[in-house]
């Protein structure tokens, strides 16, 4: 998907680092990551498995060994995007990750207490 | 902003993570039972061999139903790989000891789930994990009681064979 198919103004930026940014659709339930010049959505679940794909990855082993390619395919079933790293793209892309990850567990435990002082 | 993983789930991902945890360690349970049902067919204590054949059954109903909660709550339940199964016992009275020491392993980590859900004051959860608090007391009740019966019997003449006939009877009434 391009970038330009999309209104950002009707997305909210959920974390943007140096390296992409990721943006949440109330209107659609959707998420969208924005890294390495890809445009890509997800919904909460499949997000959810691909930072878990994205984590696994041994970095290390990656700089590491000779025997294994510097480049590394990330996707998982039924995932419609793949994505193919080097190492630097993926401490980005994890960190980028995380950071969104954090921001949605702050985003529910404000939605949380918010619904405690109300009721 | 909408909190579109609550609405996905209920649980959070360290409680989702802690309960996959859980259904590994009953399905653990539940082959170790297994094998100790195994051990005591092989010689000859068929009383205990029913007794742990029950157990076993339990541990998995045990599993499937944290399985099942899982699921319920929108969450991803991961069915277990089982490894390292200890199949060889020294003896009769060995097996009901580490029997004994599962459950309370058991009870142990169903506390430290508890403890977390507290902590994030999923009180769903909390309700949920109830009934396995309960069970285990029975759970420890019953192999305390079963070891307890190599005391009282004594493993000496027909001790063991008295064990074996008497394991099976073990119940758990309180009504506390």
């Amino acid at each position: 998907m391009e970038k330009a198919c999309v209104d950002l103004n009707q997305l909210i930026n959920v974390f943007t680092d140096a390296s992409g940014a990721v943006y949440q659709s109330d209107k659609l339930n959707c998420l969208y990551l924005d890294f390495g010049g890809k445009f890509a959505r997800f919904n909460c679940n499949a997000l959810l498995k691909f930072k878990q794909a994205v984590e696994r990855i041994d970095v290390e082993d990656m700089l590491l060994s000779s025997d294994r390619s510097d480049y590394e395919l990330v996707t998982f079933n039924g995932c419609e995007h793949i994505y193919l790293l080097n190492a630097v793209e993926v401490i980005s892309l994890r960190s980028l990750l995380q950071g969104a990850f954090t921001m949605f567990r702050l985003n529910h435990l404000i939605n949380d207490c918010l619904y405690r002082l109300v009721s | 902003m909408k909190d579109l993983m609550r609405i996905k789930c209920l649980l959070s991902t360290e409680v989702e993570a802690l309960l996959n945890q859980q259904i590994k360690k009953e399905a653990h349970s539940s082959a170790l039972y297994l094998a100790m049902a195994s051990w005591c067919n092989q010689n000859g204590f068929d009383g205990s061999a029913d007794y742990f054949m029950k157990q076993s059954n339990e541990e998995r109903e045990h599993q499937l139903k944290l399985f099942n909660y899982l699921l319920d709550m929108g969450a991803n339940a991961i069915s277990p790989e089982v490894l390292g199964v200890k199949h060889d016992f020294a003896g009769f009275r060995e097996v009901f000891e580490e029997a004994l020491e599962q459950e309370i392993a058991i009870t142990q980590s169903f506390k430290n789930i508890v403890a977390r859900c507290h902590k994030e004051q999923d009180y769903v959860t909390i309700e949920f994990l109830n009934w396995f608090l309960k069970e285990q007391r029975e759970e420890e009740y019953k192999a305390r009681r079963a070891l307890e019966l190599f005391e009282v019997i004594g493993e000496e003449g027909t001790g063991r064979w008295h064990i074996d006939k008497n394991v099976g009877k073990i119940e758990y009434n309180s009504e506390a």
